[in-house]
């Protein structure tokens, strides 16, 4: 009774911290299926007119969902290669400025965004007739570059190395020992990380702010944009479908590996 | 030995990449603003009360945020960590899946809730407890809001991991030793947990520093932090040398805050471990 007692404050610290996180994307759940313009509680009606605006009206948000796919995708399919090659290379062996190598590989995540972006438009700048969709997708591809590599560092700090022996040791050659034994091991585990850098570079607001151009426009753009105009629950309807497929994304990875890795 | 050296080739092309597009670009862009105007765009930056007052905010709200994460964060990450609950999966996954919603679209909810006609606005009202609705969009409350709320998650889940390596029996221990629950937390808990503290304490102070979708939409035009200087600096003002000044002050800034914090918790380490000798 006495340990029940003790955790009565964290308990519902936690229950209150859980609706806080909830609240406003429930509001916009809710709000997407609003009948008039202003959201009012409790709603008068239903209505899907507003998922209509996105596909028929000239919001935008389907050529800003196309770009963003574009960049999100092509970024995370470089960084995996890019970052899965780097990560095999300080995990196995112990050599002198391993800490200092992980370090440089992880340090985009460690000067702000908004600098970054800023250094990048004037590099791109000064050579001149960089298109849009190259430019965000160099800029996104560094930025989750350390995320990739962070993760696989922690998957395959759990990796048993012995196995690599095994299968050299039964004569087979090093791409078919990585392919056939090291990369079906630690393929759950990259894949939650691709699946988290896509979500970062997809939803990446301010590289896209700083380096898009009038032709090309990322999705979270297009939606600030759009705000700055008009305030009607088309918003609450393209946020909830975001909403949805990051839902979707979290099941996913809770399957594929659990949801511990992000208490490392 | 040969071996470990066709290893050390797959980092080739990673450091190649960031070398190229993230190293030279960094280093270039200051040496380049430096040869162009000097020291002046970083000299007005410091001596204008206009921008040190921009400066001053971003590091207050920060604080703050950081502050109010870590009283909501503790003790939902000491539940986390402890509770032996069916729906600690589904908790998990409450805390963690607006961390995958993006900034924008989590700004955008609070704005509904906060709003003048929001809905926080028109219960309250309904209610009978305010006449006018209240002015929090476009405030720094409204900005802290939404600034504690996008970083939660990093800060639960820096804490949570390192509770969770604690030893259940330390807790037992002290309380059969006759330490009350206060008394156990602070002898106990708190400074072996001191680590997960530091490290969530350093993410969500750096991440709120360096915030610009939150502050943005929340804030409105007429509240400033650096983040947004910067952009307002390069797409209303067009001055790309102050624009730059501002950047690095704000990495430089941040990088000093580390330091802090790092000298800080080497001191405290010391500390503990002085204690555990005493």
């Amino acid at each position: 009774m006495h340990e029940d007692r003790v955790s009565l404050f964290p308990k519902i610290v936690t229950i209150l911290v859980l609706i806080f996180l909830v609240a406003p994307l429930v509001v916009i759940i809710l709000a997407s299926f609003s009948p008039t313009v202003l959201v009012v509680f409790p709603p008068k009606g239903f209505s899907l007119k507003w998922y209509a605006n996105i596909f028929t009206s000239s919001t935008n948000f389907l050529s800003g969902l196309g770009n963003s796919l574009k960049v999100a995708i092509v970024a995370t399919l470089i960084d995996i290669v890019l970052g899965v090659a780097a990560a095999l290379s300080v995990t196995r062996y112990t050599f002198k400025g391993k800490h200092l190598l992980i370090a440089f590989f992880t340090s985009p995540m460690y000067v702000p965004s908004i600098a970054f972006a800023f250094v990048l438009l004037r590099v791109f700048s000064m050579i001149g007739g960089v298109p849009a969709y190259l430019r965000i997708l160099l800029g996104h591809s560094i930025i989750i570059i350390p995320y990739i590599i962070r993760n696989t560092i922690a998957v395959l700090a759990g990796y048993n190395w012995l196995l690599e022996d095994a299968a050299a040791s039964l004569s087979a050659n090093p791409l078919q020992t990585f392919t056939k034994v090291t990369l079906p091991l630690i393929k759950p585990g990259i894949m939650a990380g691709a699946l988290l850098s896509f979500l970062y570079s997809f939803d990446e607001a301010v590289l896209g702010s700083l380096l898009s151009s009038p032709r090309f426009i990322t999705l979270p753009i297009r939606i600030m944009n759009y705000m700055e105009f008009s305030f009607d629950p088309t918003l609450a309807a393209i946020s909830t479908l975001l909403i949805v497929m990051s839902l979707t994304s979290i099941v996913l990875m809770e399957r594929l590996i659990g949801l511990d890795m992000f208490l490392k | 030995m040969s071996k470990k050296r066709n290893f050390f080739f797959l980092s080739f092309p990673t450091t190649f990449a960031l070398l190229v597009l993230f190293v030279a670009p960094m280093v270039y862009i200051l040496i380049n603003t430096l040869e162009q105007d000097g020291i002046a765009n970083f000299v007005k930056f410091l001596t204008d009360s206009f921008y040190l007052n921009i400066l001053k905010t971003t590091v207050i709200i920060s604080l703050k945020t950081t502050g109010i994460l870590l009283l909501l964060g503790y003790p939902t990450a000491y539940f986390l960590a402890r509770t032996t609950s069916k729906l600690k999966n589904t908790m998990m996954i409450i805390i963690l899946f607006p961390f995958l919603v993006s900034a924008v679209v989590r700004s955008y909810g609070w704005m509904v809730i906060l709003g003048n006609k929001g809905l926080l606005n028109q219960f309250l009202l309904a209610v009978g407890l305010i006449e006018n609705p209240l002015k929090i969009m476009y405030t720094s409350h409204a900005v802290i809001v939404g600034l504690v709320h996008l970083l939660l998650p990093y800060m639960i889940l820096s804490i949570t991991g390192v509770i969770q390596g604690i030893d259940k029996n330390l807790e037992y221990a002290a309380s059969s030793l006759g330490c009350n629950p206060l008394k156990t937390f602070f002898k106990v808990l708190l400074p072996l947990s001191t680590p997960g503290i530091i490290s969530g304490c350093t993410l969500v102070f750096t991440l709120s520093m360096t915030a610009y979708v939150t502050p943005r939409l929340l804030g409105g035009a007429n509240f400033r932090m650096m983040s947004t200087m910067v952009f307002q600096e390069v797409n209303v003002n067009f001055n790309w040398g102050l624009a730059s000044a501002i950047s690095y002050i704000l990495m430089f800034v941040i990088l000093l805050f580390l330091v802090v914090f790092n000298l800080a918790t080497a001191s405290i380490n010391q500390r503990v471990g002085g204690q555990k000798h005493a």
